[in-house]
């Protein structure tokens, strides 16, 4: 069918506008981080979307705690919030994908009923604030508050239905004349799922750990209850990148903000391969 | 090298019964074919056989050894899939020799018995490849030398050449029966392509909705049905039934079909059989049996000539009486809507009751 260009200039122009949606207040944030102070600030004069004297000062000033042009200092730097976020949302991730992975198997495999399946998934129902206080308090008891396992100990648990639904999805649709094939073979059960199930679920189990991952790597709410001084991370710790003097720290935020992007963006290019390549198993023809 | 006996052998799932009293003896190095459309209870006959799934009823030994509960993986089966079940992740050499592998055979023994394998099965060449990217007819041959590799007495084959093309299909054929004749194993074959049952098998268990209904050789099985069932589900079409009303004609008795003729016949369970439905009783004979004739006793109108290359398929009668006759290219045919009288060659005529649709009369060596 031949389209008017009009037609065509419409559908551009639109692609064009969410494109800019979404991309602009990115690349907003990325040519802020290496803004001077003049250039972001809201009482500044040089406001501009390009930095005209690109500088490093903001990265400086988080993990430096002050900085030439600005005259407040921060009572810490970024490095201790970032080994939190990663440390806390790694260990997460694991737990999360050792326990979701383990119990989707079997539940796929010798489940019965579809009762337990759906209580997991009511935990996520549930709004996150009504469960916080009980988790406050049932932590502040272990003494679990304000530490990086702590944090990572609630990640697991809260991801895990996550985790849990994605495998056992991806578990039910592997064939089962694979795990079959090996236990006709000789193997023992355990064995198959080591060496067949989990080798060939290694795009759902990359797919799902990145899921997870960015789960727990953007929370905020549960890491400002449960986390105080030492074990701050990275969202928290943006939070608080503001003074009574300047307001809103916006160069440092943005520098930050940069630095958040990074793992995710990272392990996304790592399993780009699987990601694209998605769940193909190549020796079934249906 | 195993003979395998099923004895009332059922399975159950929920309230729908896949499989019910099945009774079978395989011998011991015997190629049975299970044949049958699908859902007739083959593939679950097989699985239990395998131990994928648990009889609900009956038993199942393996020479006079009763295999219930035993795991699959001390059963001593090699099990083919329909969709070969290859672990895509390894190479075709790790494909191989997993079986050994998992048997803690030695490494010099699993090398060597992966390269006589894959030379076997023509796979030499790839045996360093990923199996993720093989055509269907490589993953088929891989499929087998999997299984076959590790020896197992009893060879079960689920359908393994539904998905590989026509060409491939002939090669396999000779090639499987080749295989079973050189390790000797008992084989036991589904499918619902009676071509690859009559050609391969030495026995054939015909099966439908859950029953087994007939096992004999290829041409027992083909030439003697035992019911309607099988008559119509073997042969490529399928043996013509009409019904007719069974009159004495002085002193003979013959089988009337009305407008399209009568037969004489001289067996009395024919009218043993037709006393049981108001004197009617189901004549059948097979589309090659018929032959067209100056004064046959039997006339139909001809519908359709189907030429497929090497014969001639007639289509003839009414939608009561649909009559199919395979002739050769060469032979004199009236045209489309005249009408054809035939005679049925002598001693292929076959008789069945109206209500259960029973074999009458003549009855092959029955169910084993």
């Amino acid at each position: 069918m031949q389209r008017s260009a009009g037609y065509e200039a419409l559908r551009f122009g639109l692609i064009l506008l969410f494109v800019a949606l979404t991309l602009i207040p990115t690349l907003w944030m990325v040519s802020m981080a290496f803004k001077p102070i003049a250039e972001w600030s809201a009482t500044g004069s040089d406001l501009t979307w390009w930095p005209k004297n690109p500088t490093w000062d903001n990265f400086a000033f988080i993990f430096g705690q002050s900085s030439s042009e600005l005259i407040v200092s921060l009572d810490r730097t970024a490095g201790r919030p970032i080994l939190a976020s990663l440390l806390s949302a790694s260990f997460g991730t694991v737990i999360a994908m050792v326990a979701g992975t383990t119990a989707a198997y079997g539940l796929s495999r010798f489940g019965s009923g579809a009762n337990l399946p759906l209580a997991l998934i009511q935990l996520r129902l549930f709004p996150p604030m009504a469960v916080m206080i009980p988790v406050m308090i049932m932590w502040a008891f272990l003494g679990l508050t304000d530490t990086w396992w702590g944090l990572a100990l609630i990640y697991g648990i809260v991801t895990l239905p996550f985790a849990f639904w994605l495998m056992k999805t991806f578990f039910d649709d592997m064939p089962r004349e694979i795990e079959d094939a090996a236990l006709v073979e000789g193997c023992s059960r355990f064995r198959v799922f080591v060496k067949i199930t989990l080798p060939m679920m290694r795009p759902a189990l990359a797919s799902s750990a990145l899921f997870v991952f960015i789960l727990n790597w953007s929370d905020y709410l549960i890491a400002l209850l449960l986390t105080t001084r030492d074990w701050v991370t990275i969202p928290v710790y943006m939070a608080s990148l503001s003074s009574s003097m300047t307001g809103q720290l916006y160069g440092a935020k943005a520098a930050l903000g940069l630095i958040a992007a990074v793992p995710p963006v990272i392990m996304g290019i790592a399993i780009q391969k699987h990601l694209v390549r998605g769940l193909t198993f190549g020796a079934l023809k249906e | 090298m195993t003979e395998i006996r099923l004895s009332n052998l059922g399975k159950d799932f929920a309230s729908f019964t896949a499989l019910a009293d099945m009774n079978m003896t395989i011998a011991d190095g015997e190629f049975m074919a299970l044949l049958g459309p699908s859902g007739c209870g083959k593939s679950t006959t097989m699985n239990m056989i395998a131990g994928m799934l648990e009889p609900t009823t009956g038993s199942i030994e393996f020479d006079g050894r009763d295999v219930r509960g035993v795991p699959m993986a001390r059963r001593g089966v090699g099990f083919v899939f329909q969709n070969y079940a290859i672990f895509t992740h390894m190479t075709v050499w790790d494909n191989l020799a997993y079986g050994l592998k998992a048997r803690g055979t030695p490494r010099a023994e699993v090398a060597r018995r992966v390269e006589e394998t894959a030379s076997l099965l023509q796979l030499s060449p790839l045996l360093k490849r990923r199996a993720s990217g093989l055509s269907v007819n490589i993953l088929q041959r891989l499929a087998i030398g999997r299984s076959a590799i590790v020896e197992p007495a009893i060879f079960l084959l689920d359908e393994p050449l539904s998905n590989v093309d026509a060409a491939f299909r002939a090669v396999m054929r000779t090639e499987l029966k080749q295989l079973q004749r050189q390790f000797k194993q008992t084989m036991i074959y589904v499918t619902h392509d009676q071509l690859e049952a009559m050609t391969m098998a030495d026995r054939i268990a015909v099966m439908d909705h859950g029953k087994l209904l007939q096992v004999g050789t290829p041409l027992d099985v083909y030439n003697n049905p035992q019911n309607t069932f099988v008559a119509g589900f073997l042969g490529s079409p399928g043996m013509n039934l009409m019904q007719g009303h069974v009159r004495q004609d002085g002193s003979s008795t013959a089988v009337d079909f009305g407008a399209h003729g009568s037969i004489t016949v001289s067996d009395t369970a024919i009218e043993a059989a037709a006393a049981k439905s108001d004197g009617r009783v189901q004549f059948g004979f097979r589309p090659e049996a018929a032959a067209p004739s100056q004064d046959g006793a039997l006339r139909f109108p001809v519908n359709f000539i189907e030429r497929i290359g090497s014969r001639t398929i007639v289509h003839l009668g009414d939608p009561d009486n649909a009559i199919k006759i395979i002739v050769a290219n060469q032979t004199e045919l009236p045209r489309v809507g005249e009408v054809l009288s035939l005679d049925i060659t002598k001693g292929s005529e076959r008789f069945f009751e109206i209500e259960s649709g029973q074999a009458v009369g003549r009855q092959s060596d029955g169910l084993h």
